[in-house]
């Protein structure tokens, strides 16, 4: 029997959704059977006749290359994408677990009190009285009251994700970590039959994805079906099917997707004006004295004191909730406490007479939440050129030279057949691959880099990492964020970690194994 | 305190009213310099308060906020507000005296109690900044001669002031120098470094005067802005009640349907919005709205006159001595209609679809931003004054009916605009009357073109789109979106 999901709306936008059928006397012990799905993104097959028999006791892991239809294949699930073929999910109705598919979304869109999803991205460093957003508690309280769940089963699960000291935050002050931790307890907590978690680990610190895997296991033991679409290797043991999407058809893998299914295509040469070294104004980019930044009660920085020389590399380290943004904000001239902080950048007091301005001229900056808050609907080009003036869309005509560097940029990332496309329309990976390329279009002094790599595979994340290693033999001083060892650029050589707002620990990098591995693996 | 206005010659009011000059960008390339190093005082942390703040300072200017004791005591969120963004904040003795510039971002309502105890404490050759000019223009205010008054009126709520200007860009602005005190001739060139420093010069600049501002935003807020969009939201859902459309479905189409369909109206003007209906639809809508703007010509006449004579500001400030009467009563009125009381149903509308189903809002729209321009330009004010405060604002107040119907756009405009909007409302729906008897589901509730085989004849479609591409509004509009296109859209629907 086939029955097209039928889409349950909840609060719209939130990416719950509903799929559900009768269950029949051949298909009982599948839980999730699609076949024949196709569907095409504009001209191009995203999926042609892809089939799929998901079975009870089986739990998968999804992989793929950066828009291979990862994403639209778990919305076609949930009913949430207009597909040709068929969708069919067979429920126990006999089980304590809901009879429901549950899709957690990568990314998570909540709006305010009033249902407008319209922030900015240094909103959340600004005190206002007029609260816009809910808190975690309401928010968590407003779902459970729509599920009729029990509020305090959500304890342990708030614990085991070290979200506890967030419950009286709001939205908008959350970090993407912290939002995919809320949405994570929101689906454990539901306990759906079949539950599908896109990008798991997204911006999760590494303590928080160990306590992650236990609790999906627990999951699965109760008897949740998992599908979870990310590229990791560090799976919960639960995991014991894979699969990924290539070419528009499913592919069952042995193990866990690894980078082997992906192949960067390598071979372009830095455009020339990156080869150059920046211009510095000063050998001091950034100094901070005692730095305290509290909102109310909460003290968010403790007496930070670290200082970043022009052409050091830095490794920025925490777990979520440390400080690490606030920390960055300061520097990039998006934080209004700067001002009674004893802070130097780029050689000068701030708050000095200087504006925001003329300090992100000296700044190339990403992070998620960056990413998060950007104009979706500006071009690739655009978002690009908008580099050079530091802002969000571009609103000024580029005399030609800045265009050809513009144009040599995009080629570099390989983004030239896509350059006339609105960021909204591309899969997040290369919306990344976008903004990376937004933050090195002036060639700055200062690479910011606050998890930049989020949302990317494998060959991506190299490609990246290769850049950037590149770019700071030219000399670019570089501050980089990133939770994972393995990911990160081989360059770094300095390491400040923050543990609840305080320094705990600034030092050098010991590069021991560093030689043995100094071979770079992906040639240009 | 005597109208100002009223006071003036003949001449010299025509005068005034036709300050207008959009300002081209090479007017601004002195950046924030005028007010470099000048200590900016800034009364009031409410919305415009504070992101104007926070704008000026992140421009590299030295502010703070001035409060009245009561408040810093009481630790109220105007004084939350400004300590925790780490703003220095003290009471009018303490700052005023030493203050180049005092910006006065309070309720219109307070504005004279303001001016009066803020003006003593205010050095010799400082400056006065307000954003709206009612206390000057309509309560006569006079200012000590030795002090510049001007104005910078960002054209957009607070929080969007703040939002463009982080994104890199801002929000159109109106600027304006009082001729009677000008006394240095500073003033022009520190309302454009005050202008840089919140960004509005990124988004277009519009050199008015405060009599030209106050006499457009009054005439633009009570009949196009507020007052229409609050009768034709009312009548239309009334009217769907009555032919038996779903209740909830009725509630939906009107609170998003202002917004879905004026964000056409941003983008491409009238004719823009009406290109979004089919053929047909467009001619009925044409037609519709002629016979509208012929019905409600002599009401937007009237309500111009009273602003230009000041009756309305008269009538107005007596219902302030008498403790705000008529206004707490007509709020409480709008407050129960059926409208406001249905909760808009679980029902999903496409995006055409509130066009398509909607029409009559569409000949509203269309017949209120032409009557509102054309009443104005008639008055002596000029088109590009009459086009921000007419067609620019629609799309803004409509964003706030569809946050939380029309109790949230009475809550969020000034008491001054809701005031003209009660006053506008309760003339316009009984003038309607007969016109609103015969419209029918086609126009409101339904697909216009169901059952229809969309078929027109090619001169009259032709005419038609002559008449809606020339109108002075889609002149003058195109030419001022040019320098705003790259506005965020705001959208909840």
């Amino acid at each position: 029997m086939i029955n097209q999901s039928d889409k349950h709306s909840l609060s719209s936008g939130e990416g719950w959704g509903k799929a559900t059928s009768l269950s029949s006397g051949e298909g009982r012990n599948e839980v999730l059977h699609l076949s024949n799905l196709s569907f095409k993104h504009g001209k191009i097959d995203v999926f042609s006749n892809l089939n799929w028999i998901v079975k009870k006791g089986e739990n998968w892991a999804l992989g793929g290359v950066s828009g291979s239809g990862k994403t639209a294949l778990a919305k076609a699930i949930i009913g949430d994408l207009d597909v040709a073929g068929s969708v069919e999910t067979n429920f126990d109705l006999t089980s304590s677990l809901r009879p429901e598919t549950l899709y957690v979304e990568s990314w998570y869109q909540f709006k305010n009190v009033e249902g407008v999803a319209n922030f900015y991205y240094q909103q959340r460093y600004t005190s206002q009285q007029a609260k816009e957003t809910l808190t975690v508690n309401a928010e968590l309280a407003h779902f459970g009251k729509e599920k009729s769940l029990n509020l305090s089963d959500t304890k342990s699960l708030i614990n085991a994700l070290g979200f506890a000291e967030l419950s009286n935050s709001q939205l908008i002050e959350l970090s993407s970590g912290e939002h995919k931790k809320l949405q994570l307890v929101k689906a454990l907590w539901l306990q759906p039959q079949l539950l599908i978690i896109d990008q798991p680990y997204t911006g999760l610190d590494a303590a928080s994805r160990k306590n992650l895997n236990r609790l999906l296991d627990n999951a699965a033991e109760k008897g949740t079906t998992l599908i979870l679409i990310s590229n990791d290797e560090e799976l919960p043991s639960c995991v014991n099917r894979y699969a990924a999407i290539a070419n528009g058809k499913l592919k069952i893998l042995d193990s866990a997707p690894s980078s082997d299914f992906a192949e960067a295509d390598l071979q372009r040469e830095l455009p020339k004006f990156l080869k150059q070294a920046p211009v510095y104004q000063s050998e001091q980019i950034a100094k901070m004295v005692n730095v305290n930044i509290s909102y109310g009660n909460k003290k968010v920085l403790k007496n930070i004191n670290w200082e970043v020389k022009a052409g050091e590399k830095w490794l920025l380290q925490g777990h979520n909730g440390s400080g690490k943004s606030t920390l960055l904000s300061l520097i990039n001239g998006d934080h209004p406490q700067s001002y009674a902080n004893e802070l130097y950048l780029f050689g000068k007091k701030r708050g000095s007479g200087e504006s925001i301005w003329d300090i992100k001229q000296h700044i190339g900056l990403i992070s998620p939440e960056f990413h998060w808050y950007f104009d979706s609907n500006a071009t690739v080009w655009e978002s690009v050129a908008s580099g050079l003036y530091d802002s969000v869309g571009l609103f000024a005509r580029l005399p030609y030279s800045k265009a050809k560097q513009v144009d040599e940029t995009v080629e570099y990332f390989g983004l030239t057949d896509c350059k006339n496309e609105r960021l909204a329309n591309l899969p997040l990976g290369k919306q990344r691959l976008v903004l990376l390329a937004r933050t090195v279009i002036k060639n700055p002094e200062l690479l910011i880099l606050d998890e930049p790599c989020q949302g990317l595979d494998k060959a991506q994340t190299e490609y990246f990492n290769h850049l950037v290693s590149e770019l700071s033999q030219h000399g670019m001083t570089i501050i980089y964020v990133g939770h994972f060892e393995a990911q990160l650029p081989k360059c770094l050589s300095k390491k400040l970690v923050l543990s609840h707002g305080e320094v705990i620990k600034n030092e050098n990098i010991i590069k021991e194994d560093k030689a043995k591995d100094s071979t770079v693996t992906v040639q240009f | 305190m005597a109208n100002y206005f009223n006071t003036l010659p003949l001449r010299e009011q025509l005068n005034q009213l036709g300050v207008c000059d959009f300002m081209d960008n090479a007017e601004f390339l002195d950046g924030v310099e005028a007010l470099k190093g000048k200590k900016i005082v800034i009364v009031g942390c409410g919305a415009q308060g504070l992101n104007q703040g926070l704008n000026l300072r992140d421009s590299g200017l030295d502010v703070s906020y001035a409060l009245r004791k009561e408040a810093i005591e009481a630790k109220r969120d105007s004084w939350k507000n400004a300590t925790e963004n780490n703003f220095k904040v003290g009471t009018y003795e303490e700052l005023i005296p030493n203050a180049d510039v005092v910006v006065n971002l309070t309720p219109d309502k307070q504005h004279t109690s303001v001016v009066n105890a803020v003006m003593p404490l205010m050095k010799k050759g400082a400056t006065l900044l307000y954003s709206h000019g009612f206390n000057i223009v309509e309560e006569g205010m006079q200012i000590r001669k030795d002090l510049t008054v001007i104005m910078v009126a960002p054209k957009c709520p607070g929080s969007e002031v703040r939002a463009e200007y982080v994104r890199g860009f801002g929000v159109p602005t109106l600027i304006a120098v009082h001729p009677e005190n000008d006394p240095e001739g500073k003033g022009l060139a520190q309302a454009k470094a005050y202008c840089v420093g919140t960004g509005g010069h990124r988004a277009g600049v519009l050199k008015s005067s405060f009599v030209a501002e106050v006499k457009s935003d009054l005439m633009g807020e009570q009949t196009i802005l507020c007052g229409l969009l609050q009768t034709g939201s009312i009548l239309s859902f009334d009217k769907m009640v009555e032919k038996g459309i779903d209740a909830g479905y009725a509630s939906k189409l009107v609170q998003y349907g202002v917004e879905v369909i004026t964000e056409a109206l941003k983008h491409g003007g009238v004719s823009g919005m009406m290109d979004r209906l089919s053929n047909a639809a467009k001619l009925k809508a044409f037609e519709v709205s002629e016979e509208l703007k012929d019905i409600m010509r002599p009401l937007f006449q009237k309500h111009q006159d009273d602003i230009m004579s000041g009756e309305f500001s008269r009538t107005m400030m007596e219902d302030w001595a008498n403790g705000d009467k008529n206004l707490l009563a007509w709020r409480a009125e709008t407050g129960e209609t059926a409208f406001e009381k249905t909760p808009a149903g679980d029902v999903k509308i496409g995006e055409q679809e509130y066009f398509d189903n909607y029409l009559l809002m569409v000949a509203f729209v269309r017949a209120g931003v032409e009557l509102a321009f054309e009443t104005m330009v008639e008055a002596g004010i000029k088109p590009e004054s009459a086009y921000y405060e007419s067609l620019h604002e629609t799309p803004l107040i409509a964003n706030t009916i569809a946050r939380k119907k029309l109790f949230e756009m009475n809550r969020v405009i000034s008491d001054t605009a809701e005031y003209g909007c009660y006053l506008f409302d309760q003339a316009c729906k009984p003038l309607l009357g007969d016109f609103m008897k015969k419209v029918d589901v086609d126009l409101v509730g339904k697909n216009f073109n169901e059952g229809k085989d969309g078929s027109v004849d090619n001169a009259e479609l032709v005419r038609v789109n002559e008449i809606l591409r020339n109108h002075p509004v889609e002149i003058v509009g195109t030419k001022l979106r040019k320098a705003m296109t790259a506005m965020k859209a705001i959208k909840t629907a």
